[in-house]
C-alpha cells in the first residue's frame, strides 16, 4: 500500500538542470577560449546593475525559504537548506 | 591634450568595473569614476521587512526583519541579520478527520481524559481544572486549536578577499524557539577565473539542533495514549556545496550548484501522530510518527539571470531527492519591469514545484496489519502534492538629499504573494469516511513590506 502512494520520479528535470547548466558553462568557457564569450571588465554595466546580483533581494529570498521550508520537503539549492526552524 | 585625458577616464573605468563583480559597488564606483579625487566605493545597506503570512483556517505569521550590509568595496563585505517570527493559529496534528468526533491532548497533556478534576492548593483553598484537551468534531481535520510559536534568529556572514582573484567567507546563525534551539556555522571558498567570467565556489555548513518538545519527545512509533515521552533530543546536520557562476554576455549571467546534507538524530516531528482505522474507516487508536534516524539529500540548482534595458528575468529550477525517497521539481521564474525613468519597477513571479511522497508516509494504519512501530508519517508535508505561488512586487526608487552620485537610492517596496498546496496520489476514501474531505488543499496568502536604503 504504501508503495502504491510513492510518486513518480523525475529525474528528466535533473538531467535537464545538469546538462543545460553543462552546456551552458561549456559555452561560455570554451567561446572565452576562443575570445567570443566571457565578458571584458568595461562590458558590465547591465551586470553590474543591482537587479542582476544572485542575492538581489536578500530578504524576499530568505522569507520565502522559510515559508516554503516550513510547508515542503525540500529547502536549500541556492545555499544551505533547512535548519534555523523547529517548524520540520 | 583630448587623448591622454580620455586614456585617464578609461583607465579608471576599467580598474573600478574589475574590481568586483558583486555587490551594488561596482555600479556606484564605475559612475563615480568620472571625478578626478580618489574614489570612496564603500557602502552600507540597510535593509528591512515585515511580513503577513495566513494559512486559509490553519496558521498566521508575522515576521519582521533586517539585515545590515557593508562593503568595503575592496571586497570586504559583512553582513548582520535578525528575524523575528510570531505564529498563532490551529496546526494539524497528523490525525485523520472521523466519522465522529475526536478527543486529543495539547502537547503539555499527558492524559485524554477530559474530564474536570477538583485539586486542594497548597493553602487549602478547592481548584477546579480540565485536563489540556481539544476535542475535534466529526469530519473535521483534527488541528490543535491554540498552536503558538515565537521564533528570534540571528546570523552574520563576513567576506574577506585573500588575493585579487579570490576569497574567503564564513557564517553562523543562531535561531532560539521555547521548544527549539539551532546553530550553524558555515565556510567558503570561492575563485575567479577566466577575467571574473568564471567562478568556482565550494562551501561547508555545519548545523547543531537541540529539540525541547513541550511535554517531552514522544518515544517514535509508540501508542499515543500512552504518553510514553522521552526528554530533550537532538539532531546533526552537515552539508557540502559545490558552485559554478559564468558571465554568458553582457546581459546574461548563470549559476549552477549542487549540493549534498546529511542529516541525523531525532527528525521526527514531535507534535505528529498517525490515525489507526479498521476496515471500515473507524478510527480506534493513534500512534506516533516514526521517521529514519537519518536524511541524506542531494540536489541540483541552476539560476539564470538577463538583463534588457528596462526588465530583468530570472529563471531557476531546481531537482531534489533523498534517501527517503522523496523526489522534487522546482521551476521559478520572475520578470522584473522598471519604467522609462528606471525608478520604479513591477515584478511578477510564478513558482512550480512537485513532490513525490516519502516511502514510509502513510496517511493512516490498517488495525488489521498489527504492527505499528515500522516507520510511518502522516504528516502532509512528506506526502506527494505539487504546489503553485504566483506574486507581485511593486517597488519604488527614491533618491535621498544628500546622496552621493551615483549612490543607489533608498526603494520601497509591497509584495503580495498566493500559495496553493494539493495532494497527489490520494488513497481511496474508507467506507465510513466516504464523504470527508481526507486531503484538504493547503491555500496561503503572504503580504510583505520593505524598505531598503544605502549610505
Amino acid at each position: 500500500m504504501k508503495n502504491a502512494m510513492k510518486g513518480r520520479r523525475r529525474p528528466w528535470l535533473a538531467a535537464a538542470l545538469v546538462a543545460g547548466a553543462t552546456t551552458a558553462m561549456t559555452l561560455g568557457g570554451c567561446s572565452s577560449l576562443a575570445g567570443q564569450v566571457g565578458v571584458k571588465p568595461w562590458q558590465r554595466e547591465l551586470l553590474s546593475r543591482q537587479d542582476m546580483q544572485l542575492d538581489a533581494d536578500p530578504l524576499d529570498a530568505a522569507i520565502d525559504e522559510h515559508m516554503y521550508f516550513s510547508k515542503e520537503a525540500s529547502s536549500g539549492g541556492r545555499g544551505f537548506g533547512g535548519g534555523g526552524c523547529g517548524c520540520n | 591634450m583630448q587623448l591622454k585625458a580620455d586614456h585617464g577616464a578609461i583607465r579608471r573605468q576599467l580598474m573600478l568595473a574589475s574590481c568586483s563583480l558583486l555587490g551594488v559597488a561596482t555600479a556606484r564606483a564605475q559612475q563615480a569614476g568620472d571625478a578626478a579625487a580618489p574614489v570612496d566605493t564603500s557602502e552600507q545597506t540597510f535593509e528591512s521587512a515585515i511580513s503577513y503570512y495566513h494559512e486559509d483556517g490553519r496558521i498566521t505569521a508575522i515576521e519582521p526583519m533586517v539585515s545590515l550590509h557593508s562593503d568595503d568595496g575592496n571586497g570586504t563585505q559583512h553582513t548582520l541579520s535578525a528575524v523575528f517570527d510570531s505564529l498563532s493559529g490551529s496546526s494539524p496534528n497528523g490525525a485523520l478527520p472521523s466519522s465522529k468526533p475526536q478527543t486529543f491532548a495539547t502537547p503539555s497533556g499527558s492524559s485524554l481524559n477530559s474530564t474536570a478534576q477538583t485539586y486542594t492548593t497548597a493553602s487549602g483553598q478547592s481548584t477546579t481544572s480540565v485536563a489540556p484537551t481539544y476535542v475535534v468534531d466529526a469530519g473535521q481535520l483534527p488541528v490543535d486549536p491554540k498552536y503558538q510559536d515565537m521564533r528570534v534568529a540571528l546570523s552574520a556572514l563576513a567576506q574577506q578577499p585573500l588575493r585579487a582573484f579570490d576569497r574567503w567567507r564564513f557564517g553562523g546563525t543562531l535561531s532560539w524557539e521555547h521548544d527549539f534551539l539551532s546553530l550553524a556555522g558555515n565556510a567558503g571558498y570561492s575563485r575567479d577565473f577566466n577575467e571574473k567570467n568564471t567562478t568556482l565556489s565550494a562551501g561547508l555548513n555545519e548545523e547543531y539542533d537541540l529539540l525541547k518538545p513541550i511535554g517531552g519527545a514522544p518515544v517514535p512509533g509508540s501508542d499515543y495514549s500512552l504518553f510514553q515521552k522521552q526528554g530533550n533530543k537532538n539532531k546533526n546536520g552537515v552539508g557540502l556545496q559545490l558552485g559554478v557562476t559564468q558571465v554568458m554576455t553582457r546581459r546574461w549571467l548563470a549559476e549552477f550548484n549542487v549540493t549534498a546534507d546529511r542529516f541525523s538524530g531525532y527528525l521526527n516531528d514531535p507534535y505528529k501522530i498517525v490515525s489507526i482505522l479498521d476496515a471500515q474507516g473507524n478510527t480506534t487508536g493513534y500512534v506516533t510518527e516514526k521517521r529514519p534516524g537519518e536524511r541524506l539529500r542531494r540536489s541540483a540548482y541552476l539560476e539564470n539571470r538577463v538583463a534588457f534595458d528596462r526588465t530583468t528575468v530570472t529563471v531557476a529550477g531546481r531537482y531534489m531527492n533523498d534517501d527517503w525517497g522523496v523526489h522534487s521539481s522546482t521551476l521559478e521564474a520572475n520578470l522584473r519591469w522598471w519604467n522609462p525613468d528606471h525608478d520604479r519597477y513591477l515584478q511578477p513571479s510564478v513558482r512550480w514545484y512537485r513532490q513525490s511522497a516519502a516511502d514510509f508516509y502513510t496517511p493512516w494504519i490498517l488495525a488489521s496489519t498489527g504492527n505499528y512501530s515500522t516507520l510511518e508519517t502522516a504528516d502532509a508535508r512528506l506526502g506527494a502534492f505539487h504546489a503553485a505561488t504566483f506574486g507581485l512586487k511593486y517597488a519604488i526608487k527614491i533618491s535621498r538629499t544628500g546622496s552621493l552620485p551615483g549612490q543607489e537610492p533608498s526603494e520601497f517596496n509591497v509584495r503580495l504573494q498566493v500559495y496553493r498546496q494539493d495532494a497527489d496520489q490520494k488513497r481511496a476514501n474508507p467506507t465510513a469516511l466516504q464523504d470527508i474531505e481526507l486531503y484538504p488543499a493547503l491555500r496561503a496568502v503572504m503580504l510583505q513590506v520593505g524598505y531598503r536604503f544605502a549610505y
